[in-house]
């Protein structure tokens, strides 16, 4: 043994004696404890002052209203303090210990190494439960004691399922003694999180694997059960304990992070439908569609999520801002205050921020209007509701656990917390001395006078304090203080005391008392009493910040509206009326709306009463126009493009009504398009038709007439010939294998549909002995398209894919309703006619890629002439506001007639989406879904001047003026707003407003990272 | 109709009709005679419109406009109810350098890089690219074929869409550099991948920076030591930084502008914008300079969700308002031969049909040092369209014929050909 090591084990040897021993004596210690003289908050709004808090072990012993404590207590007096329950934050990861990460798997990655009999998906972990890896974790704790915080609801935040959460409290103790409720909520996320599968890539792979997850879990247990009755007759299901624990999942309840509002919303409407409780992590824009929101009855756990102030600071800056940021930014601290207006229940938590900017943040709120009532309820009854804890917590009652916060002043307005009590034991959060930071009033040498004192929140900052006499501040020095002494000096001769004064002060349930020593060496006794602290202010009723500049309009962005617009009865006269029907063009027409519908079409009607008449004469009048093939509006990826098959995912789930291109695209007179799913896979997602009804909601865009459809796709976009290197192993690489894959999943689709018919058919007696095929949301889908229940629009290019998917159908005995884009259409014109597939195809497009280099500008000529139902559609949000110019170039190219170039984008596309009965033409009886332009409508030059849906006039030309105008003096007030405001109030988390990109059918985009993955 | 009308009828009539492939697209010889075009509605752009005038054509000139011209050597062309306008001009495109653009064997846009000046559309521009006869059929005889890339990608150069090689091809003008501006870096949620794009901005810029500066260095040494060792790359620069080129700077947001400005006023080079979106806001800055634009989004939308829903089709008309010269791109391909549609997109927002006319033509020309071209101007190039009507507006423009430099141009084309041989299914 050298030198070295000789000493080093020395060291090993003297570090391990100066450490605590582990005591083997039982501990016997007495723990009744009385803290006196207190103001105690036993609940929202009930207060009890001057009283007593009676604790023993971990928990509240008694409520003493006297001060008469059992002698056997031992007394802390509180005097001019409260006491609040310790808060409860009911979404929260901590204390969670994890094993270390493995690798992670290159992409693309279709199945995943399943160990155990888990979920198939990697992002459900539903069997989770997190109470099995409770470990405290003090110093990350400290992030929450700080702020108030006792306990928390908590899970490892990771995934779709995320599994059941616990709660536990911030105590260091064993994980035994703090879980307080071992089987909280189960978690949820639309964000997949760390799972290394590709699926779900988007939003809407998300919605659809937990709807499938959803019934999935009800067949599973349902089986189980069968199998338990019919021991003989049942054969169990291959075993999946994730399935087997949503068993309960009803009376279990899930708490949901959604991420923003649209999504929020969605995961309302999600749980809703599954019959479960609306419980959602809030996105912090709740007020932007409260009432939405209200309706599903939802309670919420609000982060303070507020944004930092746009940077305004130079031009181009500013110009880049939006006014959806602006808004935000002066709307969010308020958020809370219209979500208690909603009478939504909500807790709060600190997730999503950091820890110090908790109580800034709710202090905002509170300045919004936030009463102190409602912040307090949101932090502890309404939270430990929310954990599953409010037989324990949340309240100051006998029996509950010890956990309090013990503040100096209201912690609401301008108070501190000085400490919090973990089950029964006190962690201070400030020094002690700052129980003495507070105003006094103090008699001594026939003088009174008052005295401030500034005391240190950490024992880094030092203690200041002066008298006050009249107009005179008289500094005091050499400040020291413990809990209840007090020592201080000071220079006193202007106040007639000469030399310097040296103070001994100590507080009592009196008030103070102390001595002072004169320069004489005399003493005179000294009284006084506490002026600031024993009356906290209370919150402001009446909020300052309320003058908001930023205006409350839906979608809460430029151009969004204040109200909707209302069903107008209207004469529109003497137009040339092209009505896309029989009657052709028509001349000095008059058309009558009501009821939002064509009510009458005539020469010189006269105008019946309460009708408002247009003068038309000049202008032209259309339907409105309908886009076969589009991508706008829609949230979280338009590709669903992991599986060479997802047709259970649906854009319905997610569409987007804050897009601005429903309003710019209105304003080129669309009324009314079809949202497809992206061309990433031969079997894509689910079609939903809106309607361009700017300032709706989601679910009031969807156009519910229009028949169901799906998107399939063909060519180099679904044998991934553009994807790059790495994305070479899914089949099918080649356009034989598309055919192949086709058929394999329409056989299995028809296979599921007969076993699933079957047994639909059994008698309930042989139901209940007979295992039920699981419903497969995608084999049913499928099944539909098979059945011709469901439209397929197919994106197509080149002859041969064309010509190979019609025979496919014909096989399989279902029409094909729309080939889209089919720019070879023409090459097989007479069999798209013989089939009766529609056509959907650009104007123009050729040589982006090597499929369309044989694409031409006479492919819709040549189509309709071979009699194929043929629209012109944009699949591009630009292009999709000139649609009219693009129905024109068929004029230029192949002389094409203006009537039935006006057609292929009005009556025909509403014939491929099954609406032709309701709109796309000028006839009586139809919607009243119009355009008013000013020249020949298939001109370059021609504008829309108003826009209807449904005799709703939902774009008007002149109002757009006005708004812009609005906009830009909006956003100018508001930007010297941001410019106006204090640095604090200017701080807060990056925007979450990231706009995403605009879809084409070939964007693929990973959601989850928010990356555009790789072009097709 | 004379039986020299009627000849040339038929020839029109069989090269329109013909199904002969790209290759048989024979570029037009040089006429023997004049051209005598009779009566039509001659849009001159620099001197208004005439009604019933003739136009007659000789060495690929335009030789006299006038009415009741005679010329009895002259082929002459009937154009009652026709209209003549200068052959357009697609500026900023990447014709003849690409041939399917997710094809990458056939894309010869741009290298590897940010300080490539020396690199010259001329070396890999194919005149018998496929795309270009579907261009011109759009009433284009010229086009700006363009390198792309980051920062100093290269120059471009003017060609006539009707030619044997490039050297046929090449129409006289000034020397056209390509700077990229770096794109403005954006705000994201994650504000490590704000403040990274922040990072990546600067040093881009830095390096544009360092690029002029390392140029303007050697055109002071060659000047002052002749055996300076070549750098291929600043040598590239020498006739800009002597005035005798123009710095074509891509840039839409004010920033990039502003900043490209004052790198164009620190060297004194003549300024052009490309994209311009924002340039409207700068008008004090760029006329100081003397600077043009070429305003590339009359079909794009909005660039920022606030802006007015109509601002992309609005700001020619604000560069009108605010004087700046500028003349209408269509920056693209294939898609290049809606360059008249874009222009025409401009008319109900601001411009007159002339002014989005001269826009796409003269403006145009003019922009490049192009010196007689874009205007039908006696003494101009013979470079004209003939159309049934409007010439901007799909619903209206018929290309009847197509001349460049007095040369009647085959208008058949690929999608013509397939066109008619699916005809005849």
């Amino acid at each position: 043994m050298n030198y070295k090591t000789f000493t080093a084990g020395l060291c090993t040897l003297a570090c391990l004696t100066t450490q605590a021993g582990e005591s083997q004596l039982t501990d016997n210690t007495p723990t009744l404890t009385a803290l006196t003289h207190a103001t105690l908050i036993l609940a929202p709004g009930s207060e009890l002052s001057n009283a007593t808090l009676l604790l023993e072990n971990n928990r509240i012993k008694a409520i003493l209203p006297e001060n008469n404590i059992p002698q056997n207590a031992f007394e802390i007096n509180l005097s001019g303090l409260r006491i609040y329950p310790g808060f409860i934050d009911p979404y929260a990861e901590y204390g969670i210990e994890l094993p270390q990460n493995s690798a992670k798997a290159q992409p693309p990655v279709y199945n995943i190494k399943r160990i155990g009999g888990n979920a198939a998906n990697g992002a459900i972990h539903a069997e989770k439960e997190w109470f099995s890896k409770v470990y405290p974790d003090p110093k990350a704790a400290e992030n929450w004691m700080n702020n108030g915080f006792t306990s928390v609801q908590s899970a490892h935040l990771d995934g779709i399922f995320q599994g059941t959460a616990v709660t536990l409290s911030l105590a260091d103790k064993k994980a035994n003694e703090i879980i307080y409720n071992a089987r909280g909520k189960q978690f949820m996320a639309f964000n997949k999180g760390s799972s290394p599968q590709d699926y779900p890539t988007s939003l809407m792979g998300s919605i659809a694997l937990i709807r499938q997850t959803f019934s999935d879990a009800r067949w599973y247990n349902d089986s189980l059960a069968k199998v338990k009755d019919y021991p003989d007759d049942v054969k169990a299901p291959d075993f999946n304990i994730a399935l087997e624990r949503l068993r309960n999942i009803k009376e279990q309840g899930v708490i949901f992070n959604s991420g923003n509002l649209n999504s929020e919303l969605r995961a309302a409407k999600l749980l809703k439908q599954q019959g479960l409780k609306v419980q959602l992590l809030g996105s912090g824009e709740e007020y932007a569609r409260i009432s939405e929101l209200a309706a599903y009855h939802p309670q919420l756990i609000l982060p303070l999520n507020f944004p930092a102030a746009p940077d305004v600071s130079n031009e181009t800056a500013a110009a880049n801002v939006t006014l959806s940021e602006l808004r935000h930014w002066e709307r969010a601290p308020a958020n809370p205050v219209a979500v208690a207006a909603a009478n939504i229940p909500f807790a709060l938590t600190q997730h999503g921020i950091e820890a110090n900017a908790f109580w800034p943040r709710l202090k905002m709120a509170v300045a919004a209007g936030l009463t102190e009532k409602q912040a307090l309820t949101a932090l502890t009854t309404q939270a430990a509701e929310l954990a599953g804890i409010a037989n324990v917590a949340g309240k100051l009652a006998p029996g509950y656990m010890a956990d309090l916060v013990i503040t100096q002043g209201n912690p609401f307005v301008d108070g501190k917390i000085v400490s919090v009590w973990l089950q029964g034991k006190e962690h201070a959060l400030r020094p002690k001395s700052y129980r003495w930071h507070g105003d006094y009033k103090l008699r001594f040498a026939q003088m009174e006078l008052d005295l401030s004192l500034t005391m240190p929140d950490s024992t880094a900052d030092k203690s200041r304090g002066s008298f006050i006499s009249g107009d005179k501040e008289l500094a005091i020095t050499a400040i020291d203080a413990d809990e209840q002494r007090l020592n201080f000096t000071s220079d006193l001769s202007s106040a007639g005391l000469p030399g310097i004064s040296r103070f001994t002060l100590w507080r009592d349930n009196e008030g103070i008392r102390g001595r002072l020593l004169l320069a004489d060496g005399k003493v005179e006794p000294v009284n006084g009493q506490i002026v600031a602290m024993p009356t906290p202010a209370t919150a402001h009723e009446t909020p300052k910040d309320v003058n908001y500049l930023g205006h409350q309009v839906t979608p809460i962005q430029a151009f969004g509206v204040d109200s909707l617009p209302v069903t107008e009865k209207l004469h529109i006269q003497n137009a040339t009326v092209w009505t896309s029907a029989a009657a052709g063009i028509l001349q000095h027409t008059d058309v009558l709306i009501a009821n939002g519908k064509i009510e009458r079409i005539g020469q010189q009607l006269a105008t019946p009463s309460h009708y408002q008449v247009i003068d038309a004469n000049g202008k032209y009048l259309t339907a409105g126009i309908i886009d076969e093939h589009s991508h706008i509006a829609i949230n979280g990826g338009v590709n669903e493009g992991s599986e060479a098959v997802t047709a259970e995912v649906r854009i319905g789930d997610v569409i987007d009504p804050n897009a601005i291109a429903i309003y710019r695209s209105l304003a080129g007179g669309v009324t009314t398009a079809n949202l497809l799913h992206g061309s990433a896979n031969p079997i894509g997602g689910q079609a939903q038709v809106i309607q361009l009804r700017w300032g709706e909601t989601a679910e009031g865009l969807k156009f519910k007439e229009a028949n169901k459809g799906i998107k399939f796709a063909l060519g180099e976009n679904v044998k991934q010939s553009n994807w790059g290197e790495n994305y070479n192993k899914r089949f099918p690489q080649s356009r034989m294998g598309v055919q192949t894959l086709f058929t394999d999943t329409f056989n299995a689709a028809l296979d599921y549909d007969a076993r699933r018919q079957e047994y639909a058919e059994l008698r309930s007696r042989d139901k209940r002995k007979t295992l039920e095929p699981r419903p497969d949301y995608r084999m049913e889908t499928v099944a539909e398209v098979v059945k011709g229940e469901r439209d397929v629009h197919i994106h197509s290019y080149v002859q041969s894919e064309i010509l190979m998917f019609m025979r496919l159908a014909e096989a399989y005995d279902f029409k094909v309703k729309t080939f889209t884009h089919v720019l070879e259409g023409y090459k097989v014109a007479p069999e798209l006619a013989a089939h009766g597939a529609g056509a959907s195809t650009f104007a123009d497009w050729w040589a982006y890629k090597f499929e369309v280099y044989d694409a031409i500008p006479q492919n819709a000529c040549l189509l309709q002439q071979h009699g194929v139902l043929t629209s012109i559609n944009s699949d591009d949000n630009e292009m999709q506001r000139r649609l009219n110019q693009e129905a024109a170039k068929s004029i230029k190219y192949c002389n094409m007639s203006a009537e039935d170039a006006w057609k292929m984008v009005t009556i025909n596309p509403a014939k491929q989406l099954g609406v032709d009965d309701v709109t796309g033409s000028i006839e009586v009886g139809k919607q009243a879904d119009l355009v008013l332009w000013d020249h020949n409508p298939l001109s370059a030059y021609a504008k829309t001047e108003a826009v209807w849906i449904n005799g709703k006039r939902y774009f008007d030309r002149q109002q757009d003026a006005q708004k812009t105008q609005a906009i830009a003096e909006e956003r100018e007030a508001l930007i010297q707003k941001v410019l106006h405001s204090s640095e604090e109030r200017k701080r807060g988390e990056q925007s979450a407003l990231e706009q995403e990109p605009m879809w084409h059918c070939d964007t693929e985009y990973n959601a989850w990272n928010r990356q555009k993955e790789h072009a097709l | 109709m004379n039986i020299i009308q009627r000849t040339l009828f038929l020839t029109l009539l069989s090269t329109c009709c013909s199904t002969a492939f790209a290759y048989d697209m024979v570029p037009a010889a040089k006429p023997q005679a004049a051209t005598l075009l009779k009566n039509a509605t001659v849009h001159t752009v620099l001197n208004g419109t005439l009604p019933h005038t003739d136009l007659l054509l000789e060495n690929g000139k335009i030789k006299a406009i006038g009415s009741h011209l005679t010329d009895a050597s002259a082929t002459v062309v009937d154009l009652t109810d026709k209209h003549v306008y200068p052959g357009l001009i697609a500026l900023d495109t990447t014709l003849g350098l690409t041939e399917i653009s997710m094809v990458r064997s056939t894309n010869d846009t741009s290298d590897v890089g940010d300080d490539n000046p020396q690199l010259l559309a001329a070396a890999a521009y194919n005149p018998d690219s496929e795309l270009l006869p579907t261009v011109r059929a759009n009433g284009i005889t010229h086009a700006q074929s363009t390198p792309r890339g980051d920062g100093l990608a290269g120059q471009s150069v003017l060609v006539n869409l009707d030619a044997w090689t490039i050297e046929d091809a090449t129409h006289a003008a000034t020397a056209q550099y390509h700077l990229y501006w770096p794109e403005l870096p954006r705000v994201y949620a994650d504000s490590e991948r704000t403040k990274k794009a922040a990072e990546a901005y600067q040093q881009a810029v830095k390096r544009i920076k360092q690029h002029f500066n390392a140029a303007y260095r050697y055109q002071l040494s060659i000047t002052g030591k002749p055996h300076q060792k070549e750098d291929i790359r600043w040598q590239a620069l020498e006739p800009l930084f002597k005035g005798n080129g123009k710095l074509f700077v891509h840039a839409d947001q004010q920033q990039a502008i502003e900043e490209a400005a004052a790198l164009a006023r620190q060297y004194q080079l003549p300024l052009v914008i490309v994209g311009g979106y924002d340039a409207w806001r700068l008008a004090d800055m760029l006329n100081e300079l003397h600077a043009a634009v070429i305003y590339t989004h009359c079909l794009d939308l909005p660039e920022r969700t606030d802006d007015p829903i109509a601002q992309a089709f609005k700001i020619p008309g604000l560069l009108k308002k605010v004087g700046i010269p500028f003349a209408i791109g269509f920056s693209d391909d294939w898609d290049s031969r809606n360059l008249p549609l874009a222009a025409a997109q401009t008319v109900a927002w601001g411009l007159t049909q002339e002014e989005a006319l001269k826009a796409i033509t003269y403006d145009a020309a003019q922009l490049l040092g192009a010196n007689g071209l874009g205007a039908i101007v006696e003494g101009y190039d013979a470079s004209l369209v003939v159309s049934d009507g409007d010439i901007l507006d799909p619903m209206t423009s018929k290309i009847d014929a197509l001349y460049i430099d007095g040369r009647q141009v085959d208008l058949n084309n690929r999608h013509r050909q397939l066109y008619q041989k699916y005809l005849k299914r």
